[in-house]
């Protein structure tokens, strides 16, 4: 199958199953702990896990652009699964060499955000320490941990030395704190790729374009409701006000968009380990999408008025995603503090060469 | 929702290597020029760095042969204009008539004006103004009242123009006028005309802006004569013509680079063990590569044919928004503490005194907002 006819194939399923399964029972039901087991199936059974694994692995090998519906999807339907963690969690264990794993797997980066402390050598290595902030950690079987001394650690969260403390995050959906001790890692393998922190940045890469997804639905819904909602005798988006401040969340839109696809075409995928632009794109990424939430969401709650605040009106689906996800994986603050160390020791000189390579180099 | 998506633009690896050329053109010909000048950008007006442009081939680069043009793809002109304003270039002579001018000449005078006047413009001989706002007629550009009146001697032009850029230095002006009656549709009666600068009864008046420099100028009009065939494409349909020629205006990398001096300057002078340096700066970054990235799909949709209208406007709107933040980040970063007489203070009260423009010209945050409004289908 060649690579177009698959983009088309995964935006055809994504769209299919999304638009027709999930609903606001599904929606509700996930903020009340329940894992919609039947709508993960479904997901299993249409590859998405695996979308973006090796095809040794059971994946597709599909490009993070091929793959960016699904992403998208969660985001513009506010899918409650743990599909993103999945997905990257499959490719990076097909990365590393590793045998694909059942059922949903948690995201782990070792040091940042987190005490967590290796200890051992080769293929003893025992996992000590908490990590806070771990989504859907409770309904997950494994979890792929990166660690700083480079290797990627695959461990099964349900054997010794390894429990749950149940946290939400603003979006009431699983944000689990995980304590390790002396846990055993069932394998271990060295990352091709020299992506720095692998977990942390395909994790924030997944968000952001989560956060488009989820940022389309707010804008839509928010024009929708401007074009239907009539007072002084005519919809309220004839109002040079409301135009003006929803013209100004399409920009953010508009870039938050752009920013995410070039940070999902610069991603090393299961083809392509070696992507220099990657953590740069993925960065301008995560903080852009993360700014454009703030304002955005600000914006699509004024234009509803009182109607959007309530829990049935739909939109706080698409805005506490948009709240919680733009502090996951490092917040806009993080990653902005980021560039901009490396932007300031390559000083004025190396400014523009840099933007344009979309590579910020610690040596210049 | 669908109207309102850029697609990513991708650079060709032959534009890389044009890139790697234009870098080396400007490391000898901007060696030593100092800020007071690079903060300038794209208003600082060159005659003699025009025409070394023009003897590489730079200007007119994608236009038909035919017309002396180089026929070279939008996005290898693109790599161009960015290389030129990240370094500060003086292009302000020739930038209108490269951005605007010769495009509109040729499609509305393809057999007539365009030959007379392309070639020159392609060799960085022939300057153009835009002459359209008048002193009552700013956003609402349809109200002109500037008249032109069919003689047998050619159009007799009559009025005032005011906000001309460069109308000092100018060989040309297009200007827009009124050559009919304004009807049931308040934009018909309008036309174009070919204006040389030198025709007699132009009276060029500086205005000093509070930079205290003379860009802008009022241009008066008392019977001035211009040939019949001086009309640009045909006449009651200048409102459609000046459609086109403002989505190329709206439509370069100029539109988020105009601050990149002082962006430069903080870099130098920031402090890597201050967090608020850290990640502002580190913000600016990620708003650089975006809109970058915008800028260079708009364009590659030109490339492609497409209407970029939608796109250039998002693209401008959200540019003018960082190219304004840039000095108020400035004054929360280095405010009060700057040393006398600095490069950085140099570009700190130069683009604070030029912010207020970058969402006023080539059409107003608010225009650029109610037509974004339009396209969301809010009007």
């Amino acid at each position: 199958m060649s690579g177009g006819e698959h983009d088309a194939l995964i935006e055809h399923s994504v769209q299919r199953l999304f638009a027709d399964q999930v609903d606001k029972g599904v929606r509700e039901r996930a903020e009340a702990g329940v894992l919609d087991h039947r709508l993960w199936r479904l997901c299993v059974d249409g590859g998405l896990t695996r979308a973006l694994a090796s095809e040794a692995t059971g994946g597709i090998a599909a490009s993070w652009s091929a793959a960016q519906p699904i992403l998208h999807g969660l985001g513009y339907w506010q899918v409650p699964l743990p599909l993103a963690e999945t997905m990257a969690g499959a490719l990076l264990l097909s990365m590393a060499g590793l045998p694909g794993v059942e059922g949903p797997i948690a995201l782990i980066e070792q040091g940042v955000g987190n005490d967590l402390q290796a200890a051992g050598a080769g293929a003893a290595v025992k996992l000590t320490g908490t990590v806070p902030h771990v989504a859907w950690a409770r309904h997950a079987d494994s979890a792929v941990v990166s660690l700083s001394e480079g290797r990627l650690a695959l461990v099964e969260l349900r054997a010794r030395g390894v429990s749950c403390a149940e946290r939400l995050d603003v979006a009431r959906l699983p944000s689990d704190t995980l304590h390790f001790d002396n846990a055993a890692c069932v394998a271990l393998a060295a990352l091709p790729a020299s992506l720095r922190q692998p977990v942390w940045t395909l994790g924030a890469l997944a968000r952001s374009l989560m956060m488009v997804g989820a940022l389309e639905s707010a804008l839509e819904q928010a024009v929708r409701y401007a074009n239907e909602r009539v007072q002084f005798g005519k919809p309220i988006g004839k109002n040079q006000a409301l135009q003006q401040q929803l013209a100004l969340m399409a920009g953010d839109v508009a870039a938050a968009r752009m920013a995410a696809l070039v940070a999902a075409s610069d991603a090393p995928d299961s083809t392509a380990a070696d992507a220099p632009a990657a953590t740069f794109s993925i960065a301008v990424a995560k903080v852009r999408c993360g700014e454009a939430a703030t304002r955005a969401c600000g914006i699509a709650h004024q234009v509803h008025g009182a109607i959007g605040f309530t829990r049935e009106h739909p939109l706080h689906f698409a805005t506490r995603r948009l709240w919680a996800w733009r502090e996951q994986f490092g917040s806009d603050a993080f990653w902005a503090a980021r560039l901009g160390a490396l932007a300031i020791a390559g000083g004025s000189r190396r400014f523009w060469p840099s933007l344009t390579r979309r590579r910020f180099d610690a040596a210049s | 929702m669908q109207a309102l998506r850029i697609s990513p633009g991708l650079l060709p690896p032959e534009c890389e290597t044009l890139r790697a050329q234009v870098r080396e053109f400007l490391a000898e010909a901007m060696a030593g020029v100092p800020v007071a000048r690079r903060v300038r950008n794209w208003s600082g007006s060159n005659p003699e760095f025009s025409r070394r442009m023009a003897e590489r081939g730079w200007i007119g680069m994608t236009w038909p042969k035919r017309y002396g043009g180089h026929e070279r793809s939008s996005l290898e002109r693109y790599v161009v204009l960015e290389e030129m304003l990240a370094a500060g270039a003086p292009v302000g002579a020739h930038w209108v008539a490269d951005r605007q001018s010769g495009p509109l000449l040729m499609r509305f005078s393809p057999e007539v004006l365009a030959p007379r006047l392309v070639p020159k413009i392609v060799r960085g001989e022939a300057f153009f103004c835009i002459g359209m706002s008048e002193p009552d007629s700013g956003s609402d550009l349809a109200s002109i009242r500037t008249r032109a009146v069919r003689t047998a001697d050619g159009w007799a032009i009559n009025g005032r123009k005011v906000w001309t850029s460069r109308a000092h230095q100018a060989h040309y002006m297009i200007v827009l006028v009124r050559t009919g009656e304004r009807g049931e549709n308040r934009h018909s009666g309008l036309s174009q005309l070919l204006l040389p600068m030198d025709t007699p009864g132009i009276t060029v008046r500086p205005i000093v802006n509070q930079l205290n420099q003379h860009d802008f100028n009022e241009v008066t009009f008392d019977d001035v004569l211009v040939p019949h065939d001086h009309l640009i494409g045909h006449e009651g349909e200048g409102w459609q013509q000046v459609g086109a020629e403002l989505a190329f205006e709206r439509s370069g990398p100029e539109r988020y680079l105009s601050s990149t001096q002082l962006l430069l300057e903080m870099l130098d002078a920031a402090d890597a063990g201050d967090p608020r340096h850290v990640e502002a700066l580190g913000r600016v970054v990620a708003h650089y590569a975006t809109l970058r990235q915008m800028s260079l799909g708009v364009a590659a949709m030109l490339a492609r044919g497409e209407n970029p209208m939608l796109g250039a406007a998002l693209v401008k709107d959200q540019g003018a928004l960082v190219e304004q933040a840039m000095p108020d980040l400035a004054h929360a970063l280095f405010g009060g503490t700057v040393a006398p007489g600095s490069a950085l203070e140099h570009a700190m009260h130069y683009t604070t005194l030029a912010a207020p423009s970058f969402s006023l010209r080539g059409g107003t945050r608010e225009i650029l907002r109610g037509i974004i409004a339009k396209g969301l289908d809010l009007r």
